[in-house]
């Protein structure tokens, strides 16, 4: 009995890595196909992805351009309404915050249509700044969600202290706020980064063919298969993530985020 | 793609509480100096004053493509691929009973929706059934394995769907997957030898020689429960993780066994969070669209690869299209309200 949970959790880390490790072990293989065990190892798939073919680094180029540009965007935009939201909690401020998560929460793909339609009628489809805002939108509910989190968890005596001291709204938020905040704000940040990253069916809408990203040229390549070199993009993408979450886990609170109980250690 | 819950983003302690007085017995050791007030800050005030920006932006970016696909689906389509603004609701008429209707009724729409519905409940149905065990044992551990596991999950959670399925297709690829393991286990020979091999190549799971599990519903719900299964782990996690042990251990030292504990303390405080769960993961599936094109039969293709094919694939009808997207997206709001219902009923319980 003592022995069912254990076993447990390791039966679902193999459900849970198998695909991926098998992808991993199919970006050595020598050959064209995706075999496993890989065949005839080799790294030139590496130097493929990285170096010399032309369709794979500019699809990397446009990945970690619209991954970060967007996931800042979210933050920025993110901010003023996680603020509202915590400083009046008005009706005005929850409406604010409701259009913010709206992308979210529904299904990409009908988010990722009215995006087609709205680029196409203002002239923008199949450009990057369209990609990047349409990410911004579609991942502000992360940075919205982290920040409601951290702003929710200041310690009120600071504010009720630079209250008393005659600090203004503007040097409580520069000195007590903000500080307080900053792992959350981050946290928020690697969130939308590593989400824009994997995101595929509204990039799908929205380039309308004129730019791939790493998600996007795969699915586009797929009408000859997978082939090895794609498996080096998802070895790229999970280190990337486990990066990106083991800094959220260091420098903010994860069970905090993932809400988990505060009173027990 | 991951975590919030609608109901995450007011936090009670976001609304504002009458302030406290400052307790004298607790001086303001940790904050920095704040005496001098500067009146030109650049900060929040400037932030109250750009709400109405704020609200166009928002407003342009987040709810102005919803409301385009909303107008689009009432269009008229014309020759080709041009279309016209318009009132008309036969876009509607079309995905529910064909464009002849009342002559003939074309179900095929409804099938593609029905089908999206289907996939979507199995699969998260299957996913929470199989996260919860796990949630629970991740909940029972310290804090430094909580954050391990966390993290993995994450990861794993914001893998592309297209990197899923490159993986599932090797796992269940003919040459280096399940059905060559089966070959060579010597599996394949000994169910030859019996009725249930029939049986399945009657499903469609095996060819004259070997077992085949591409294209499948099976395999279809497989990799979507796969692809929602650390979310279901995420989102049952926190109501997991504030049971209080000291009822469950109350619970044992009266003579309760674990089956009893589990049935009797346990699950009537998470009943609401599965629920719920399952309701999440539903609308997240709906949308999914790589896992079907690759791994379920054309005709058990769902409405998400139709609206594809009618906004940019094969058949561009841009206001069909879009009436099949609000279909969906009736569903997936349908499903989101009734979920933050039960959130309030959940905290409601507490």
């Amino acid at each position: 009995m003592r022995l069912v949970q254990p076993l447990y959790m390791a039966w679902c880390v193999l459900f849970v890595a198998a695909p991926i490790l098998v992808v991993c072990a199919a970006a050595l293989n020598g050959g064209r196909s995706m075999l496993f065990p890989p065949e005839d190892p080799t790294l030139a798939r590496f130097t493929e992805f990285f170096v010399t073919e032309e369709v794979w680094t500019r699809a990397l180029g446009n990945s970690i351009l619209i991954a970060t540009a967007s996931a800042a965007l979210a933050t920025l935009l993110a901010w003023p309404v996680a603020y509202g939201l915590w400083r009046t909690g008005s009706p005005l401020a929850r409406a604010l915050a409701g259009a913010g998560a709206l992308p979210f929460i529904l299904p990409p793909i009908v988010f990722g249509v009215g995006l087609g339609f709205q680029w196409s009628f203002t002239g923008l489809l199949g450009s990057l700044p369209a990609g990047i805002l349409s990410h911004a939108a579609l991942h502000l509910a992360l940075p919205l969600t982290t920040l409601s989190v951290g702003l929710a968890a200041i310690d009120r005596s600071h504010l009720d202290a630079a209250a008393t001291t005659g600090a203004t709204e503007g040097t409580t938020f520069r000195t007590v706020i903000l500080p307080q905040t900053i792992p959350y704000t981050l946290s928020g940040f690697f969130f939308a980064l590593v989400l824009s990253f994997n995101e595929f069916i509204v990039m799908f809408f929205v380039s309308a063919s004129a730019y791939a990203t790493v998600t996007l040229q795969i699915f586009n390549s797929l009408r000859n298969g997978f082939t090895p070199t794609m498996a080096v993009g998802a070895i790229v993408f999970i280190l990337a993530s486990v990066l990106a979450f083991s800094l959220v886990a260091r420098f903010g609170d994860l069970p905090r985020l993932m809400g988990a109980d505060e009173s027990r250690r | 793609m991951s975590a919030p819950a609608p109901r995450d983003l007011t936090p009670a302690a976001a609304r504002p509480r009458p302030a406290e007085a400052p307790a004298p017995a607790r001086p303001p050791v940790a904050t920095p100096p704040a005496a001098v007030p500067t009146p030109s800050e650049p900060g929040p005030g400037r932030l109250g004053l750009s709400r109405p920006a704020l609200g166009l932006v928002l407003l342009a970016l987040c709810v102005a493509p919803f409301a385009l696909v909303l107008a689009v689906s009432l269009g008229v389509p014309e020759d080709g691929a041009a279309w016209d603004w318009g009132l008309s609701l036969q876009n509607y008429r079309r995905v529910f009973v064909g464009l002849d209707w009342p002559e003939t009724t074309s179900r095929l729409y409804l099938a593609r929706l029905g089908w999206s519905l289907a996939y979507a409940a199995l699969a998260s149905v299957v996913a929470v059934a199989f996260a919860f065990p796990l949630a629970w044992a991740i909940a029972r551990r310290s804090r430094r394995t909580q954050t391990i596991w966390l993290v993995f999950l994450l990861a794993s959670l914001s893998l592309s769907e297209v990197f899923v399925v490159m993986g599932w297709d090797i796992l269940m690829s003919n040459r280096s997957g399940l059905p060559m393991l089966f070959r060579e286990s010597g599996l394949t020979d000994a169910l030859k030898a019996t009725p249930i091999f029939d049986w399945l190549r009657e499903q469609g799971l095996a060819s004259p020689r070997d077992v085949r599990f591409k294209t499948s519903v099976p395999l279809t719900v497989l990799v979507m429960a796969y692809l929602v299964f650390p979310y279901a782990v995420i989102l049952l996690y926190p109501a997991l993780s504030r049971i209080d042990p000291a009822m469950m251990e109350a619970a044992r030292t009266m003579g309760a066994r674990p089956g009893t504990v589990m049935r009797t303390v346990v699950i009537p405080q998470v009943r609401l969070p599965l629920l719920g769960a399952v309701l999440l993961l539903f609308v997240f599936l709906l949308g999914a669209y790589v896992v079907v094109t690759q791994f379920a039969d054309p005709a058990r293709h769902t409405l998400t690869v139709s609206i594809y094919e009618s906004v940019r694939g094969a058949t561009l009808n841009a206001p069909f299209g879009a009436a099949q997207a609000v279909v969906l997206l009736v569903a997936a709001a349908t499903a989101l309200l009734a979920a933050s219902g039960l959130a309030r009923l959940a905290e409601r319980a507490r």
